[in-house]
This record gives structure tokens, C-alpha cells and sequence, in this order.
């Protein structure tokens, strides 16, 4: 079923080309845009699993460095002769853990008793309310007997690393504890992500809150606030990635989990814009794309100028052909080509003209020969041989021709007897008879050939007395210009005779022979006895296949020239003149 | 003992009664910009420098104040003492490592007062052991001529005519300058230092409890 057909070659081309194009092109831009957004999430992947562990080994470090900070601290002179006073100064020990803080350039510096008890506060505004979770550290080290804790709190509400680590007096007696905290907060993102590149977001995850709070984030505010809400999906692997859509941006998103001291943990979102991440391929993809469109363009343009040059030509032929069709041989189709185009407007140029040869000999041939004849020879295949039939063979002859040519000068002559012919011929075509020749003056016409036909004796007389009213019409013309009028003589029989095209290979013509033929042109020579009183004289086979054996005359049966047997003839009364004067 | 004093004295009267004569100094950096807490010292050519007498004046003195030496410059006659209060609500630890003086106050309470002669010349740099900010300089100049730029760059010093050793000296200056002048009695001496600092390289206290450790 096809559901469109296309009235140009030149649409289907266009369409074929154009549309192949530009399906190869989409697919390749698909193709790669998939596999560049596949290969950037994966990519985004790969850097959120490497800033997870950046980060894990960020806090260690951070770790490290507040205890080593704190244990060198810890054994610092003055902080002995300090501790060493009765009892203890705690301004000028805040003085000095500001010195301390300064140094190590923690904000948070605690000294504790050995009970967990505040001594000495660095920050002023920390109140000695927010040591707890400094004081849960305390107790595992000692617990524990380990030479420094560590952990993850609130401190005043906001997100702390804190450490704490033993004061010596000296090692292992412990003498009080430093407890050191660092603040998690923009500055911890913000290097973060200047390293890895990526997007950090510390909420809290206090099942009890009904908003989880954004501690710090690299995000804008309000997309922060959104991924606070969002809802993790499943891992099944700790470094497991989510797609988090926030202001309609795609973020790959990692979240990782930090406990805290004695609180519900706090979430870590680490995240990649997708966008961002694709922007460089986007910008490959965009050529890619003005490249199709180019090449697309070109492609059509091409495909328009190859259809034009095809169906171009092809409207002449289809037009040169309506008018070959029609009969119009003159016109000749002129491509310069060298193409496929070119041979066929060749070809059809030769075609043409042989048409027209074809056409030309065709009327030629009509001309030699009688129309009939000429059909019979262009139908069949002009074979030599014939077959045998039934004809009723006609003779007619002038009277005195010879006599009258040698009084008239010759050109008068053969006008004189192409007139005759022509009206002769014409008369005979009229009746279905067929002039199978000249010979001189006579005309041997043929009725029932090669058209067979059942009524060839009665149109053979019929022409007969026709051909007498036309002599008498040109009797009468030939009277009024003064000439000298035509007389003739008919011979008829029928008889089956052989018909066919009979002579050589390369000339050929189409006759019958037969006794048959001999009969009538015996016949007709009949006719100059004075005695028949009669211009025509037909066999008894005519006259009974012409159903005229009882109205026409009987002239009693004759022996011919060349003929054993006697043959019963009879005289056809033509109205037309009466019988020869002259023999 | 009687005659060293009077011996003494002599060395005191013997420049004093020529007339004295005025140095004016403006102290600038190599941006233009005044310079201050800049020592300018004249040491007598034609007299023994030892034999010069401290001038009597206000006992010198090094403040500890709201966790800060109380003057970041102080300039002294060699054989000076220096008297360091402690002004303050906490405690301090003096001390100096320089080999013009090397010497500490082990801490000491508010209200407490401690001192130290400064004999030898030279550049003292004071600290305290539990700030780490506290920074302060003791000058020590052979010589009872020498005065502190102030905060236009300005620095007098009135000296008996006569052939000195000019020298100025800063805490962020790499060289002390010097060269020699001579002070006549007519009218003062004024000259134009630009000197070329290092740049300031001071811990700066921290705000209370704003310190955060990310660079």
C-alpha cells in the first residue's frame, strides 16, 4: 500500500538524498549526544567517588594536623608554668590559647581538667555550655587510654571537627586535655570545591526537625534549601550517585553521611552540575550541528541540481514523445550529454527517424501497391510463398490503345492513362477490389485477396458495371475536350488460385497465379469478338458465386488457349456503351 | 671616689658650655609617607662617649598594656634602666634574645613592676612568652643625643656644636644609616632621610575567637 506517489522524479531524488542525509546526520547527532552525556556522568561519577575520598582524606588531614598542633601545644613551656601556678590564671591562660590559636590557626582552643571541666576558653563567645561534646571526647580517651579523639558536633550551632589531646606532665601522666575544633563551615566547602571541582552541601539530617537545615554550602541558597528537602534514593553502594534536579538544572549528586557526637548525622551532598559538565561537548555538538545543516544544505542543493539534470531531459523525451505519437517525426530532442541521457535521446532520435522512414515507405507502399496489399504486407512477415484461396480475378484492357498512343505525343499519353487508371482503380477500390497491377493499359484487379471475402464475385460485377459508368463519365469529359473517347474490354472468373508474395528475396510482390487468372485475362481478350456483342465477359463460376447465371446473357461455353476443358461464359450487359465499333 | 666624680663632672660641664646647636630631622620612606617610631642618634666625634652622663629626666619605662608593649619604640642611654608595669589583667613573660641583652621577667602579675639596665648598645627585642604578638624594641645608643621621629617623621635633637656620627635607625630598616655631620652653633642642621623598609611583618593579634583555619 503505498500512501504517496511522487508525480517528480526530482521530489523522489530530493527526497531520497536530502532525507538520507539528514536521517545519517541525526542519528550521529543523537549518537554522540547520548554517548557524550553518558560519558560525562560517568565522568561526573568517577569525580564524586575521588571528592568523597578527597574530602574523607581533607577532614583526616584536618584531623592530624589539629592533633599534632595540639600535642605541640601541649608541651609548650609557658603552658607548664601556667599550669604549673596555684591557683590557676584563667585570663592569661585565654591569653595564651589565643596565642595558641593564632598559631595553629584554629578558632577553637579548650583547655579541660582532667574531670572535663573548662580551665581556659580561646573563644570568648563559645560558652563553656558548648564544651559538651569536647567533654564525650575526653571521656573515650580516657576510657580508652588513647593519646587523642576525635569527632564531628555542633559547637554554638554550627558544624566543628574537634580533637582533643592530653597535656603530659610528663608522658603518660596525663594533666589535663586541649580540646581543638575546627569549624566546617564555607571556607571548608569552598576549598573543597576548589579542588575537586565540585558542588558541597552540609545539611543537617536531625530526624526531628521537620526542615533539615543547610549548615554551609558552594550552592545558591534557595537550590540549597531544595536539596536539603530531597528525599536520598536507595544506594546500593556507598558511592552510589543520584541524578537531583534543583532549578531545573541536573546535578549528579553523591551523598555521604558524617556522625556526629551524641546528634543525628549530618548529610554531605557532593555534586556536579551535568550541564556544566557537558557545556565543552554542547559546544561540539553545536558545530556538529551547523555542519549537518550545511552539508544538508549542500546535499539538497545537489539533489535538486541532479534531479533537474534528470528530469529535465526526460520532460523533452516524454513531450518529443506525445509528439512522435501524434506524427510529428521532424523533431529531434538535442542533449549534450554523454550520459546514459544522451545515448537515449540518441536512440530516440534514431527511433524517430526511423519511424518516419517507416512511415514514408508505409505510404510509398500504398502507393505501389493498393492499400490492402500494402496492410498485408506490413502485418505479416513478408514471407515468400502462398496460399491458396478463392479470388475472383478481374481484366480489363482499352480498346485500340496502342493505335491512340501512336497518334498522341507520349506525355499526353500516359496522362491520358493515368486518368483512366485513376478513375479505373478508384471504382475497383470502391467495390473492396484490390488493382493487383498495371500492365500497360490493363488493370488486373484482385476481389477476395488478399482480404478474403464471400461476396467477391458479386463485387467483382458490380465493379464491373461501375468501371462502365466511369468510362462513360470520362467518356464525356474526354468528348467535351474535344478528344477521342475509351473504350475496353472485362474478363472475369473466380477461381481458387494460389496468393502471395512471389519473386525474390529482396523484391517481392504480392499476386495470385493460377489457371484461375489465366481464365479471365482469357476472357477479357474474349470480348473484342464482334460476335459476344459484349465488353464483359465473366466464367460461369462468377457468375453462379454471383448468384447472375439466370439474368445474365449465355454465350455457350468456349475452348481457350491453353484450356482443355470448355468453359460455359457469359456477357455482362453494361449500360454503358454499346460494343466496340473498332476491334 | 672623689675624683672620678669630679672627673665626671668636668666631662658633663666641658661640652655643655659650648653652645648647643639643632638638628631637625624629617624621616620619610620611598613612597613618601612620613615615618615614625625612626631613631636619629648623634655620637660625639671629639669626646669620649663614656664619658657622657644620662640626661635627668622621667624614669623610662615599658608598659604591658591590653596584652601590648605600651611603646613599640624606646630609645636609651646606654647604662639606661628601663622599668616594665605590668598594666595589664593577665600576666606576661618578658623576655629579649638579642645579644645587646638577653634577659627575661618570668611571668609576673598585673600591678607587678620589674626592670632591666641596658648597658650594652645596641637593638633589644622584647617578646612576651605567652603572646605571641607582643613585640617592642629597646635602642641602646652610646650617646645622650638621639630622638624618635614622630608620627609626621619629625625628630629634633639639640647637641653642642661639633663633629658627629649620624645614625638612623628603624625596626624595618636592613642597615642602620650613617654618616657624619657637624653642628655649628649658628643656626640648626635640618636633613631629609628617606629610608627604604622592609615590609611590616608583625603577627597581628587575632579578634577573639575569629580565627578560622582554612587559608
Amino acid at each position: 500500500m503505498r500512501f504517496f506517489r511522487f508525480r517528480h522524479f526530482s521530489s523522489k531524488l530530493l527526497l531520497l538524498l536530502a532525507g538520507l542525509m539528514a536521517l545519517v546526520q541525526v542519528a550521529v547527532y543523537l549518537l554522540i549526544s547520548r554517548a557524550n552525556e553518558a560519558a560525562a556522568i560517568d565522568h561526573i561519577a568517577q569525580n564524586l567517588q575521588t571528592g568523597a575520598l578527597i574530602f574523607r582524606q581533607n577532614l583526616a588531614e584536618r584531623i592530624a594536623y589539629l592533633a599534632g598542633s595540639a600535642k605541640v601545644m601541649s608541651s609548650d613551656y609557658p603552658i607548664r608554668q601556667l599550669m604549673m601556678q596555684d591557683p590557676l590564671d584563667p585570663r592569661t591562660l585565654r591569653s595564651a590559647l589565643q596565642t595558641y590559636s593564632d598559631r595553629v590557626r584554629a578558632p577553637v582552643i579548650t583547655l579541660f581538667s582532667l574531670d572535663g571541666r573548662v580551665l581556659a576558653l580561646s573563644d570568648p563567645e563559645l560558652g563553656e555550655e558548648n564544651a559538651g561534646p569536647f567533654g564525650d571526647l575526653i571521656k573515650q580517651a580516657t576510657r580508652d587510654d588513647m593519646e587523642q579523639a576525635s569527632g564531628y558536633s555542633y559547637l554554638a550551632g554550627k558544624l566543628h571537627v574537634l580533637v582533643v589531646v592530653p597535656l603530659y606532665a610528663p608522658a603518660p601522666n596525663v594533666a589535663a586535655w586541649f580540646g581543638v575544633a575546627y569549624p566546617i563551615d564555607n571556607k571548608l566547602a569552598q576549598a573543597i570545591k576548589s579542588t575537586t571541582r565540585l558542588e558541597v552541601t552540609f545539611t543537617s539530617d536531625d530526624p526531628e526537625e521537620k526542615t533539615p537545615r543547610v549548615l554551609t554550602t558552594t550552592l545558591d541558597p534557595s537550590m540549597a534549601a531544595a536539596l536539603a528537602l530531597h528525599k536520598m534514593a536507595p544506594k546500593q553502594g556507598p558511592l552510589d550517585s543520584e541524578m537531583v534536579t534543583l532549578n531545573g538544572e541536573p546535578y549528579l549528586t553523591l551523598f555521604q553521611e558524617i556522625e556526629l557526637l551524641g546528634e543525628a548525622p549530618v548529610r554531605i551532598a557532593l555534586q556536579r552540575s551535568l550541564n556544566a559538565e557537558l557545556a565543552p561537548a554542547r559546544e561540539l555538538e553545536n558545530k556538529v550541528l551547523l555542519i549537518s545543516l550545511a552539508a544538508l544544505a549542500v546535499a539538497t542543493i545537489a539533489a535538486l541540481w541532479i534531479a533537474r539534470g534528470v528530469s529535465q531531459p526526460l520532460h523533452q523525451l516524454a513531450d518529443h514523445t506525445k509528439h512522435v505519437a501524434a506524427g510529428d517525426y521532424t523533431r529531434r530532442i538535442n542533449l549534450d550529454r554523454e550520459d546514459e541521457l544522451g545515448q537515449l535521446s540518441a536512440a530516440f532520435n534514431q527511433m524517430t527517424a526511423g519511424l518516419a522512414e517507416r512511415d514514408k515507405v508505409r505510404d510509398l507502399l500504398g502507393k505501389v501497391v493498393s492499400p490492402e496489399i500494402a496492410a498485408q504486407l506490413l502485418q505479416s512477415d513478408l514471407q515468400l510463398g502462398g496460399e491458396e484461396r478463392e479470388v475472383t480475378v478481374l481484366f480489363s484492357d482499352l480498346r485500340d490503345f496502342t493505335t491512340l498512343s501512336e497518334k498522341l505525343p507520349p506525355t499526353e499519353v500516359l496522362a491520358l492513362l493515368n486518368r483512366y487508371l485513376d478513375r479505373m482503380s478508384a471504382v475497383v477500390e470502391k467495390h473492396g477490389g484490390v488493382v493487383d497491377k498495371y500492365i500497360g493499359d490493363a488493370i488486373m484487379a484482385l476481389f477476395g485477396a488478399p482480404v478474403a471475402a464471400a461476396d467477391s464475385a458479386a463485387r467483382a460485377l458490380a465493379a464491373a458495371r461501375a468501371m462502365g459508368d466511369a468510362l462513360d463519365d470520362l467518356n464525356r469529359e474526354l468528348a467535351a475536350e474535344g478528344k477521342a473517347p475509351l473504350a475496353f474490354g472485362i474478363g472475369i472468373n473466380t477461381a481458387r488460385v494460389v496468393a502471395g508474395n512471389m519473386g525474390s528475396k529482396t523484391r517481392l510482390n504480392y499476386t495470385v497465379i493460377g489457371d484461375g487468372v489465366n481464365l479471365a485475362a482469357r476472357l477479357e481478350a474474349l470480348t473484342k469478338s464482334p460476335g459476344y456483342e459484349t465488353a464483359v465477359i465473366v466464367s460461369e463460376a462468377t457468375a453462379r458465386a454471383a448468384g447472375e447465371v439466370d439474368t445474365l446473357r449465355p454465350l455457350g461455353g468456349v475452348t481457350v488457349k491453353g484450356k482443355s476443358e470448355r468453359v460455359n461464359i457469359y456477357a455482362v450487359d453494361i449500360k454503358s456503351r454499346p460494343w466496340p465499333v473498332r476491334g | 671616689m672623689k675624683t672620678f666624680r669630679l672627673l665626671m663632672l668636668l666631662a658633663c660641664v666641658g661640652p655643655t658650655a659650648a653652645r648647643a646647636a639643632e638638628f631637625i630631622a624629617a624621616v620619610k620612606d620611598n613612597k613618601g609617607a612620613a615615618v615614625a617610631d625612626a631613631v636619629v642618634s648623634l655620637v660625639p666625634l671629639d669626646a669620649a662617649t663614656n664619658s657622657l652622663l644620662p640626661p635627668v629626666g622621667p624614669r623610662t619605662e615599658i608598659a604591658q598594656e591590653n596584652q601590648e608593649y605600651s611603646a613599640y619604640v624606646t630609645v636609651v642611654q646606654a647604662g639606661s634602666k628601663i622599668y616594665f608595669p605590668n598594666r595589664d589583667t593577665v600576666q606576661h613573660h618578658v623576655y629579649s634574645l638579642s645579644k645587646a641583652k638577653k634577659f627575661e621577667l618570668p611571668l609576673y602579675n598585673p600591678g607587678s613592676v620589674e626592670s632591666i639596665v641596658f648597658d650594652v648598645p645596641g637593638v633589644v627585642t622584647l617578646g612576651c612568652n605567652i603572646h605571641d604578638w607582643m613585640l617592642a624594641y629597646v635602642l641602646v645608643v652610646p650617646t645622650p643625643y638621639y630622638a624618635k621621629s614622630d608620627g609626621a617623621g619629625a625628630a629634633s635633637v639639640t647637641a653642642p656644636a661639633g663633629r658627629y656620627r649620624l645614625e638612623v635607625w628603624h625596626p624595618r630598616l636592613a642597615t642602620t644609616a650613617v654618616e657624619e655631620i657637624t653642628l655649628s652653633d649658628a643656626a640648626g642642621l635640618h636633613r631629609d632621610f628617606t629610608l627604604t623598609l622592609k615590609p611590616d611583618r608583625r603577627i597581628r593579634r587575632g579578634p577573639e575567637g575569629k580565627n578560622s583555619g582554612y587559608r
